[in-house]
């Protein structure tokens, strides 16, 4: 018997001893270092809001919202949200938090999708290219079954997803604390949850937007690497995930009128459209719904996946 | 004191509707090495990816000391050590990355091990270095290396001297033998060039089209059938050649020229006693007879046929 983590531990080196690996954590690197400064040099943001003059501060704030709709006609929708937060933090007598690391974290999690995409590429390689350097032979003539080969390999892709999502976190949490400051370690702040305005915990709102985007993240990430195993190419794998992932709503808007439209995994993949009095997006959905398709989806995935790969004859290009 | 290594039992294959390996028959013992001689597409390398569970079995069985590569997989292959086709490494990685990621897949390889191998391949000095910056010889050896970590009472060969120059091509043929001699390790070398093996094998087992058309021993003469009436190329220094060349074109039927002071002719190995017999009968001198290596070469190129070598 072999050491399962041994394998797992295997897969993960290959992965972040290339060179290309690192390339995209710089990327993600750069992009969320470059999104503080701009945040910071650009005067959008109030750094901190002062002990016995934040009303007048926020009042003066609304005024100029009120001035830049009248006059410019811009951004009415989001300019009137704004000024109802202010009232609201006017109204209940809390001072409100100056923009912080944790609401630079909380903007961050849209570059969930940048790290959905970095998986996708490390899944739809993991198998791929095992077989293109040809590598595979090697590796399946161990005292090993191809079932935990594979196992492994699958493994250390959630892995990828897990290191990079930390590193993102992380990573923007830091950047935000030098250009933004912490403030607090349990921050509150008034937000607009579908049921009106809520004076809520920023880090469980962190824990939620990011969580639900996982799930998109982990569908494609499957999808791919089942792709990577029965197809052996890379560029195969990468392409349909990556074109799924971008055409995905608009598929499910295309059939919407179809009533099969709500099996589609797109359709599924989005669960915030159950949550604070969200419609969801076909009538008739539910929950439980989506996570039965989920889940039947993710067997099929892994069933082709492995399938494949245990019968496969392994032989020259 | 040889046992049997790996036993192959009809094995055959069937790609699609096309039998590729016909049904294959022989084994390999330990301490020796069995040179797998066929041309080009013959089914080596099917045969081969069989041995090591690459490739499913469609009839037969592989057996590596009695146990079954269809049925015992996992105890079957964890004696086999096996280079397929090139000896394909992670070119990212240095040797000792590489030969450190397989380690990890058997248990019980010792840090010590891994040191012992790289000596015996004699790649201390590049085994820090990344493998897309190695020499194609180095592959080879690096290959080796990998194939012999567990200490495999089967290593496979596939096509090792692909590639290599003359030094590099000695040098592996030294490991085999002494990997075979001092570790009793059975080896297969498969190749579709005799020459190079001729060297290094005790045994040659010939395939074509799927099928094992002769096993044959290097070093001892096997009095076959096929033997016997094969022709070899005979030279001799006789004296007077003219009436050598007469005589054997009267009482023998054969055709023999003179060229650069030797008689020249081809005759079945078993005649070359009563010629002899017959030239000194009639009074002429033989200073010298010299029989062609190349016997063996000849009877491969007889039983694959000239034009089917690629």
């Amino acid at each position: 018997m072999v050491n399962f983590l041994k394998l797992t531990q295997n897969e993960i080196k290959k992965v972040y001893i290339q060179k290309s690996t690192w390339v995209l954590y710089m990327l993600l690197a750069l992009i969320i270092i470059g999104g503080g400064i701009l945040t910071v040099t650009t005067d959008v943001i109030t750094k901190e809001y002062g002990e016995d003059t934040w009303k007048e501060e926020l009042q003066e704030e609304n005024q100029k919202l009120t001035k830049e709709m009248e006059e410019e006609g811009l951004f009415a929708d989001y300019n009137t949200s704004l000024i109802e937060i202010n009232n609201y933090y006017i109204e209940n007598d809390i001072r409100p938090l100056g923009y912080n690391a944790w609401q630079y974290v909380q903007e961050n999690a849209m570059l969930v999708s940048l790290v959905s995409l970095f998986t996708i590429i490390i899944a739809a390689g993991i198998v791929a290219n095992e077989f293109r350097w040809g590598t595979i032979k090697l590796l399946l003539i161990r005292p090993i079954s191809r079932f935990k080969i594979l196992l492994s390999k699958f493994v250390a892709v959630l892995l990828f997803a897990f290191y990079t999502l930390l590193f993102l976190i992380i990573l923007s949490w830091i950047v935000g604390a030098i250009f933004f400051g912490i403030d607090s370690f349990n921050p509150h702040m008034v937000m607009d949850k579908h049921g009106g305005l809520e004076y809520v915990s920023v880090i469980k709102e962190i824990i939620f937007d990011y969580g639900f985007k996982l799930v998109n993240l982990f569908m494609m990430a499957t999808f791919a690497f089942m792709i990577s195993s029965i197809f052996r190419s890379s560029p195969i794998a990468i392409g349909t995930a990556v074109f799924l992932m971008l055409a995905g709503n608009s598929i499910v808007m295309f059939f919407a009128e179809h009533s099969w439209s709500k099996y589609i995994l797109f359709a599924n993949t989005d669960l915030t459209q159950y949550v604070g009095g969200n419609e969801p997006l076909i009538e008739g959905m539910t929950l439980s719904f989506s996570i039965t398709v989920l889940v039947v989806y993710f067997v099929v995935f892994v069933c082709a996946s492995w399938g494949v790969f245990m019968k496969r004859d392994v032989a020259g290009n | 004191m040889s046992k049997q290594a790996m036993k192959l039992i009809n094995l055959k294959k069937t790609i699609g509707k096309k039998q590729i390996i016909k049904g294959l028959d022989f084994e390999i013992n330990s301490g020796e090495v069995f040179g797998f001689l066929g041309p080009n597409g013959a089914g080596k390398t099917t045969t081969i990816r069989m041995m090591v569970g690459l490739m499913k079995i469609t009839e037969g069985d592989v057996q590596i000391l009695g146990k079954s590569i269809r049925s015992n997989y996992k105890e079957a292959v964890r004696e086999v050590g096996a280079i397929v086709e090139n000896p394909e490494m992670y070119p990212f990685m240095t040797g000792l990355q590489n030969l450190n990621h397989f380690a990890r897949m058997i248990p019980g390889i010792s840090k010590e091990r891994i040191q012992e191998v790289i000596a015996l391949v004699g790649l201390e000095n590049a085994i820090r270095q990344k493998v897309g910056k190695y020499s194609l010889g180095m592959r080879q050896r690096l290959g080796i290396a990998q194939a012999l970590l567990h200490k495999p009472s089967v290593l496979i060969l596939d096509e090792p001297t692909n590639g290599l120059d003359p030094a590099g091509i000695r040098e592996i043929r030294q490991y085999i033998r002494k990997l075979a001699t001092e570790q009793n390790v059975a080896v297969i070398i498969s190749s579709h060039l005799l020459s190079e093996i001729e060297l290094m094998c005790d045994r040659i087992g010939i395939i074509k089209d799927g099928e094992l058309v002769a096993i044959q021993s290097v070093n001892e003469i096997s009095d076959t059938e096929v033997e016997k009436e094969l022709l070899i190329h005979v030279q001799m220094e006789v004296k007077p050649p003219k009436s050598a060349i007469e005589l054997l074109k009267s009482e023998f039927e054969l055709d023999a020229e003179f060229e650069s002071g030797l008689v020249r002719f081809q005759c079945p190995k078993e005649r070359i006693p009563s010629i002899i017999q017959t030239f000194v009968q009639n009074g002429i001198s033989v200073y010298q007879v010299e029989v062609s290596k190349a016997r063996l070469e000849d009877k491969f190129f007889d039983l694959i046929g000239e034009n089917s070598i690629g």
